[in-house]
């Protein structure tokens, strides 16, 4: 990790300091479905004065707006955005094409900055973001608000504490049983309002869904990919889309560690799960709960004709034990404001997030690696020049 | 021809297995099933309606059955001779540290406890005739302790009753054997697992021992916790304090003539760490117990009872 690399080597070019009392001044480009899923949650958090909000549909504006302080500025141009010099920091949630170009603007105004995952549209996007983050001395995360939820965290330790032995795969899957479309009125707006069906403008469901499952398996593993091979097609939703509507890849991690990543949008059983295989037991992460499978091994039968023994829970056997995370009686929350509250520490005290432009680069370049792999068909290599 | 015959199950909330050596199969798992339900309408507090809840659901008394009467008994005297250690109206303690039927999320702060453990004390209970009577309404009992040993008695006593002369009994770890394996005329081997690190972990076995007619009973905190600021808090509650037991002992085994009295000791012992533990075994030469526990530089060591040694099977003969 770069961690000690803000506070020392970079002195902010913009930004101003903004106290440990002081909220701070946000601006929100993009404020769609997403954009607006997190200004309903910033509404509730003290940290933040939601003060400006940009979208080229008027809908969404507005609901950004009714979301917003009272007074807020409501933009369609995002440099207009950027150019109020009282904004502190800026979350960025449009299409993934628009990321690199808004995120760089916004590094140039010296705004801090929030970009929803995944971070890049492409390879060469994600290299160049990284330097230039790095000069800034800007804060910059990026949306992968798993990193920030305990019940991860908590399976991180227990990973850790040896609780699945030796662990060889991972099985990730995001599916769902949809065309995955937004509602069109005007026939115009059928690539602004369904972007994620074209190619132009983000990588499909890679980009868009497994994102967060090609982020937890680097998070878990403290590693990348090292090559990746896949398959990928429209087969079932033949309606005009050039994204994928099934993709399956297979990522391989150092040490033969192997992670399948899928999306199907023709199924939703158990959309979206991580299962993690170990030669002691399997966890099974599900939305907001993990489940434990321990292996039977018998290792006592044969010698003895009993064992005794604290009582084992019958339904440790075979059937899955829930992971506990949290502190007795802590509320649970959305994991994204966790996400968004360790943004605001960071902002005032100059951290480098958990969930940051390496780490953001790390799961953009696996995704690349996984389309390209799908639609070549050909093995795809971590290049050295990728983390150089 | 002597067989070997075998029954496996789910009960009480964990598995249960029944071997014996017969010319005949004599017992079947719907007799064994039907034995389970009628232990659980007397004694499960996990089981709405049942004889337990309904006294504890009562003001004063209730009429007991057979069971909970035998179960009551034996508590009553192992309280007495653990010195309170062994208290089955623990259970409003029990249910406020999250282990009861319903589990919970928060802990019980020291004012709560205190307002608890005036419910708690078996001298609040009395025994007139078949009548189980509370001196106080809040008066709650648990027999969770001792009702899976109590369960493998009456197993190996309806298994007598049909002739049956060489078995085994074990539910959820609780085991009670008699005479031998047939046809080889073999000693039967009970393992002694070592605690595990997590709360599923497959049994590892420690120690070998072979008991003759007897029982033998473990209990640990090991599978049964809950975690508080990366402390791990047993599901043992000390009746005395009102809080979780904290004690250098990982599991106590215990052999004793019945199963009904080795699990009715074996969390008082745990609970009495190892001075305390050893202190009641002195004036109970019936039973032996073996201890695996924390030293103080945090490595894990065993000791046993003096007459414990004569059970373990030899390395060379497991």
């Amino acid at each position: 990790m770069a961690g000690a690399g803000l506070t020392s080597a970079f002195t902010p070019a913009f930004a101003k300091a903004i106290g440990s009392a002081d909220k701070i001044r946000l601006g929100i480009i993009g404020t769609g479905s997403r954009g607006a899923g997190l200004a309903t949650l910033i509404r509730e958090m003290p940290d933040y004065d939601l003060v400006a909000c940009c979208d080229i549909i008027p809908e969404n504006l507005q609901k950004g707006l009714s979301l917003a302080a009272k007074n807020a500025k409501g933009y369609t141009d995002y440099r207009k955005l950027l150019d109020d010099k009282s904004i502190d920091a800026v979350v960025i949630a449009t299409p993934l094409y628009l990321h690199y170009p808004m995120a760089v603007a916004a590094l140039q105004a010296g705004k801090h900055i929030y970009l929803e995952k995944s971070m890049t549209y492409d390879i060469p996007q994600a290299i160049d973001l990284v330097k230039k983050v790095k000069v800034s001395g800007l804060v910059f995360q990026i949306g992968y608000q798993y990193r920030y939820y305990g019940l991860y965290h908590r399976v991180k330790e227990i990973m850790k504490e040896n609780w699945l032995g030796k662990i060889t795969h991972f099985e990730c899957q995001y599916n769902r049983n949809s065309n995955w479309r937004f509602p069109v009125k005007d026939p115009k707006m059928e690539r602004a309002i369904n972007w994620r069906m074209y190619r132009e403008y983000c990588g499909g469901p890679l980009s868009e869904l497994c994102a967060h499952e090609i982020d937890v398996v680097n998070y878990l593993t403290d590693s990348r990919p090292v090559k990746v091979v896949g398959l990928g097609g429209i087969n079932y939703w033949k309606d005009g889309r050039d994204t994928y509507d099934n993709i399956r890849t297979v990522y391989d991690y150092p040490n033969g560690v192997k992670a399948s990543v899928t999306s199907v949008l023709s199924n939703a059983y158990n959309g979206y799960s991580i299962r993690i295989l170990g030669d002691k037991a399997t966890v099974e992460i599900l939305r907001d709960k993990a489940l434990i499978y321990p292996e039977t091994t018998n290792n006592a039968k044969g010698v003895v004709d009993g064992v005794t023994g604290a009582t084992i829970a019958v339904t440790t056997q075979g059937t899955g034990v829930e992971v506990k995370f949290g502190k007795p009686g802590e509320a649970q929350l959305e994991p994204t404001v966790f996400a968004l509250k360790d943004f605001a520490e960071c902002v005032r005290n100059k951290k480098e997030p958990v969930s940051n432009v390496e780490t953001g680069r790390d799961g953009s370049i696996a995704i690349h690696m996984g389309n390209a792999a799908a639609d070549t068909e050909k093995v795809q290599y971590w290049k050295p020049e990728y983390s150089a | 021809m002597q067989e070997t015959y075998r029954i496996a199950g789910q009960a009480q909330g964990t598995t249960y297995a029944i071997t014996w050596y017969a010319d005949r199969e004599l017992v079947n798992k719907t007799q064994i099933d039907s034995i389970f339900k009628s232990l659980d309408a007397s004694l499960s507090i996990y089981q709405s309606g049942s004889l337990i809840n309904r006294f504890n659901a009562s003001q004063k008394s209730i009429e007991m059955d057979g069971h909970l009467a035998r179960v009551v008994e034996k508590s009553m005297e192992i309280f007495c001779q653990t010195g309170g250690l062994s208290d089955i109206t623990v259970y409003p303690l029990v249910r406020a540290w999250g282990f009861g039927a319903k589990p919970t999320d928060t802990m019980p702060d020291s004012a709560t406890v205190r307002e608890i453990l005036a419910c708690v004390g078996s001298d609040k209970l009395q025994v007139r005739d078949r009548r189980l009577l509370k001196t106080i309404p809040c008066v709650q009992i648990d027999v969770n302790g001792i009702a899976q040993g109590y369960s493998v008695d009456v197993v190996a006593g309806f298994l007598e009753a049909r002739g049956i002369s060489n078995y085994m009994v074990e539910v959820g770890g609780e085991i009670r054997t008699k005479g031998l394996k047939l046809p080889d005329n073999e000693p039967m081997k009970i393992g002694i697992e070592t605690p595990s690190v997590t709360g599923f972990d497959a049994p590892v076995i420690r120690e070998v021992i072979s008991i003759g007619d007897g029982a033998v009973t473990t209990s640990g905190s090991y599978r049964k916790f809950r975690e508080s600021g990366g402390i791990r808090l047993s599901h043992i509650i000390d009746p005395k304090t009102g809080f979780p037991v904290q004690r250098e002992i990982i599991s106590a085994t215990v052999v004793a003539p019945d199963a009904i009295t080795a699990d009715g000791f074996d969390n008082a012992l745990l609970a009495a760490g190892i001075n305390g533990a050893f202190e009641i075994l002195n004036r109970r030469p019936d039973m032996q117990a073996y201890f695996i526990y924390r030293q103080p530089d945090g490595t894990v060591a065993d000791t046993a009872s003096a007459g414990f040694g004569r059970y373990v099977v030899a390395k060379a003969d497991r």
